[in-house]
């Protein structure tokens, strides 16, 4: 078991296409930087000077990580981070 | 047949328990101003019109093309032969569907100098959009005038929507603090758009709506629902409340208005999908279409009705078409750079 990072329409260019990876760490910040570790092209994306890009939401299990401890939010093997851009068109 | 009950129309979401009569009387004295009037904005406009909303305000800045006829629900074939405003097209259609409200067409560019005047006496702002310079610039308006609205967003298969009520739920900027630069998420150009992704988004957007303006506050979404049609996932994730950013939003703890207040924004804007760009240019009165016409002959092919002009031109090899709004805006194709657009409008359009 790992932690299952949902991967966004628009990065899955930067992910060899797949729409969920598996990545492993104690918290969102550590389980993400696992998921750079593994796909390079994606930290472009994902961060800019250090910080998530203020138009992506970082979700566990379906709820907001700022609602919660932020970066700092323990993870356990099982859960769900979901990235979430903002959808523009219309 | 002459039906002297004028609710009689209404009588099948009458008899839904949660509207009712006097749900209906309420959406019958509502107001609504609907920002942008494309794939989103044609499904709510329809289905408020027909719902009975007392009084529609349309503003949209484009004129209708073929490509638009895939998704946007109001529009057909006749509409982009007479090169019609999609605000004034979409009037037509609504008062067909329902002459007993009231539609107010606005052919206009919102931007921070008018978007309060258009806002004004709304119980109610629809996002109808396609960027996020208007979503933001609605977002300051709400905080600013305590006025609800209710973002949507779809592109490729995906879609988006979020309901704001100022003081109760976060708002756009708790949630999405800033837009993506162009390139940095997918467009109608690069993932292109279906149109029941549009559709879903834009009737939960009216489901919304509806329940609003029928005093029926508490059972409003106050989530965001994200959705994938191809996918086949549809969610609803609960989204930092005002404390979980420990009063630090800019918009609705600070209150700074940073797109009304022009800290953002631009006068140019590049036009999702059509390597265009859109460049505002202010000028007192309206633009002589007549006498631009003339001038513009010298250069290329030029044409003109009651809305707007096109004139089409190829410098340096590249062709470009503009089209002149009588606000003095224009369109410019051929190019999606706004500093090549601001110097083609100066070169050609002037001041």
């Amino acid at each position: 078991m790992a932690i299952k990072v949902q991967i966004p329409t628009p990065m899955r260019e930067q992910s060899g296409g797949k729409a969920e990876v598996e990545v492993t760490g104690a918290t969102v910040k550590a389980a993400l930087e696992d998921l750079l570790r593994q796909y390079p092209a994606m930290g472009p994306k994902l961060f800019a000077d250090g910080k998530i890009r203020p138009y992506i939401n970082v979700f566990l299990n379906d709820e907001d990580i700022r609602y919660l401890d932020e970066m700092d939010t323990a993870v356990t093997d099982g859960v769900i981070l979901a990235l979430i851009p903002a959808v523009a068109g219309g | 047949m002459i039906n002297t009950n004028p609710l009689e129309r209404y009588s099948r979401q009458m008899r839904f328990p949660g509207l009712g009569k006097t749900g209906q009387e309420k959406l019958l004295a509502s107001r609504v101003t609907l920002c942008g009037c494309g794939a989103l904005g044609t499904v709510l406009a329809n289905v408020l019109v027909r719902a009975g909303v007392g009084f529609v305000r349309v503003i949209d800045r484009d004129f209708v093309e073929p490509s638009n006829l895939q998704r946007q629900v109001l529009f057909d074939e006749s509409d982009v032969a007479n090169n019609l405003p999609k605000a004034e097209a979409a009037a037509t259609k609504l008062r067909q569907i329902n002459s007993s409200v009231t539609v107010e067409p606005i052919v206009a560019d919102i931007n921070r100098t008018n978007i309060e005047d258009f806002c004004d006496g709304a119980d109610l702002i629809l996002d109808g959009s396609d960027n996020f310079e208007i979503r933001y610039l609605i977002n300051d308006v709400s905080i600013k005038h305590n006025k609800p609205w209710v973002y949507g967003g779809a592109v490729g298969s995906q879609g988006m929507s979020m309901t704001i009520i100022p003081g109760e739920t976060p708002c756009l900027r708790c949630v999405f603090e800033a837009a993506p630069a162009p390139g940095e998420t997918g467009t109608c150009e690069t993932a292109g758009v279906l149109a029941p992704a549009v559709n879903i988004v834009a009737s939960y957007q009216a489901t919304e709506a509806i329940k609003l303006l029928s005093g029926n506050k508490a059972v409003v979404n106050r989530e965001l629902i994200i959705l994938d049609v191809w996918e086949n996932t549809n969610k609803r994730v609960k989204v930092a409340p005002l404390a979980g950013r420990k009063g630090q939003c800019p918009c609705c703890a600070k209150r700074n208005f940073e797109w009304l207040d022009g800290a953002h924004g631009t006068q140019t804007t590049t036009l999702c999908g059509r390597n265009a760009v859109q460049v505002s240019h202010r000028v007192k009165g309206k633009l002589d279409f007549a006498y631009l016409a003339t001038v513009l002959k010298q250069s290329g092919e030029v044409s003109y009705n009651k809305f707007l002009l096109k004139f089409q031109l190829v410098e340096n090899g590249d062709p470009y078409e503009f089209t002149v709004f009588e606000d003095g805006r224009a369109i410019i194709k051929g190019t999606d750079e706004p500093d090549k657009a601001r110097t083609l409008y100066a070169k050609y359009v002037g001041h």
